[in-house]
């Protein structure tokens, strides 16, 4: 891979200055990682490159010592936020949070490779990239409860819509079909049918699901 | 239930990546198994993205600024400062280069594939390897009485990682660290002068503490340590030479 060189001598005294534009980033950066994951799409990635380039150099001199390497770490981390944008998820966290973690496992193996001329890279096994954000295992249990939650709204939405105010009401809303009946002004007996009903469609819906 | 944890300065220097490879693998392997620690690692690292990447717009409640112009206002001086320092014109050409370069590579898919033993078995039970370890070998299994251990293949130093197994009424006699050791139960439980030590606990040592760790029930450890082990009393001084065997 083609290395950065710099031809301009390094102003130090930059390093260390924080502007009032490096304080803010900007809300597209999520949305271009997304786009970098789902479409290989080179200008959105050209954006995140713009975004991160310099801090990540910052970074590097700081952590690395020179230019040289401040500029390998920057081609190393925004290579892998190209070939590892899927591993992101933008419902766990901040884009700038996921950056960081592939930043930092770069600079850690790079470190290593310098001082102990050790070959092996760690760091992605160390700071998983697809756990940088926030997942404890209760986290995970949530995310998988959430997928099945949003594929039965999907099916209990394909109901019609007398079907579906009564099992939103019982599931969701939690009412009593007491509550349900007196709401929709019908007796007892036509909420319970319509549950009955609902749920024996629901049912041959996920049934016909785990036959694919 | 874990009651022993990385102080919240190793946390720090943990998510910062300035704790050497075999330190930084068993934090790693401690954080894999404790909400507690997962959540203040979750919030580090997030604390240390702001530092270096400025925080985000939203979080500061700004919103409904025009999107547009955000480009150009947050990161268009920043990232001029940067392309000053390629020097002439011509180095712009060398920026695109690298993006082009960059952007020929195909994604990569080879993340989540583990490279070496993810479980061991002792005494017939099975017990899963921290994530951390999935790329370091272990090296052949070596024992002395109920003592067992495997060195694991990382170049760090001076310093040394081991999987220690301790099988059941097993104890490591009397013994003071020169550097420092750091142990973490993957499995199992033992109990030494300053308390019960159970899967997930973290335990940090060093040459102020000296202690002689015994498991009933047997117990598997991660271990790192900078420097032999130093036993204290008696006969057990006579093991001193072999003190190496153990960490």
């Amino acid at each position: 891979m083609q290395t950065l060189v710099s031809a301009g001598a390094l102003d130090k005294g930059s390093a260390d200055i924080k502007t009032q534009s490096e304080t803010q980033v900007p809300t597209e950066l999520s949305s271009w990682l997304v786009r970098v994951a789902d479409a290989r799409d080179k200008l959105a990635f050209t954006h995140l490159f713009q975004f991160f380039a310099p801090k990540i150099k910052r970074f590097g001199i700081k952590q690395l010592g020179n230019e040289a390497q401040a500029h390998e770490l920057v081609q190393e981390t925004m290579s892998n936020v190209w070939r590892k944008a899927h591993l992101y998820d933008g419902d766990k966290g901040a884009a700038t949070t996921w950056v960081y973690t592939v930043m930092r496992n770069a600079a850690f193996d790079m470190l290593r490779r310098l001082k102990a001329k050790a070959e092996m890279n760690l760091g992605d096994d160390i700071w998983p990239l697809e756990q940088a954000q926030a997942q404890s295992e209760e986290d995970s249990l949530h995310f998988a409860d959430h997928l099945m939650e949003k594929q039965m709204m999907a099916y209990v939405d394909s109901l019609p819509e007398a079907q579906r105010a009564v099992v939103k009401g019982v599931y969701y809303q939690e009412l009593s079909q007491e509550q349900l009946a007196q709401q929709f002004g019908v007796p007892i007996g036509t909420i319970k049918s319509r549950l009955r009903l609902a749920l024996a469609k629901l049912k041959q819906q996920m049934g016909d699901q785990q036959h694919d | 239930m874990i009651n022993h944890h990385p102080t919240s300065d190793v946390l720090a220097q943990f998510v910062a990546g300035n704790l050497p490879a075999s330190v930084s693998v068993v934090v790693a392997s401690h954080v894999e198994l404790c909400s507690e620690c997962n959540r203040a690692v979750q919030a580090l690292t997030e604390q240390a993205a702001i530092d270096a990447f400025g925080e985000s717009i939203k979080e500061q409640g700004l919103r409904d600024e025009p999107q547009a112009a955000g480009l150009e206002d947050f990161s268009g001086l920043d990232y001029f400062d940067f392309l000053n320092q390629f020097g002439d014109s011509d180095d712009y050409a060398d920026l695109d280069d690298c993006i082009e370069a960059i952007t020929a590579q195909e994604r990569d898919d080879t993340n989540q594939l583990p490279q070496t033993v993810t479980e061991i078995a002792v005494g017939g039970e099975r017990i899963p390897l921290p994530t951390a370890l999935k790329s370091i070998a272990l090296k052949e299994w070596q024992g002395m009485g109920k003592l067992s251990r495997s060195r694991l293949a990382l170049d760090d130093g001076d310093l040394r990682m081991s999987l220690l197994h301790i099988d059941k009424g097993g104890s490591v006699p009397c013994h003071t660290h020169k550097g420092f050791e750091i142990t973490l139960l993957l499995q199992g439980s033992f109990t030494d002068e300053m308390g019960v030590y159970r899967k997930g606990d973290f335990v940090w040592l060093d040459g102020q503490h000296t202690h002689q760790p015994v498991t009933e029930e047997g117990c598997v450890c991660l271990t790192v340590s900078s420097d032999a082990i130093h036993f204290t009393q008696g006969m057990s001084q006579l093991l001193n030479p072999i003190g190496r065997f153990i960490y």
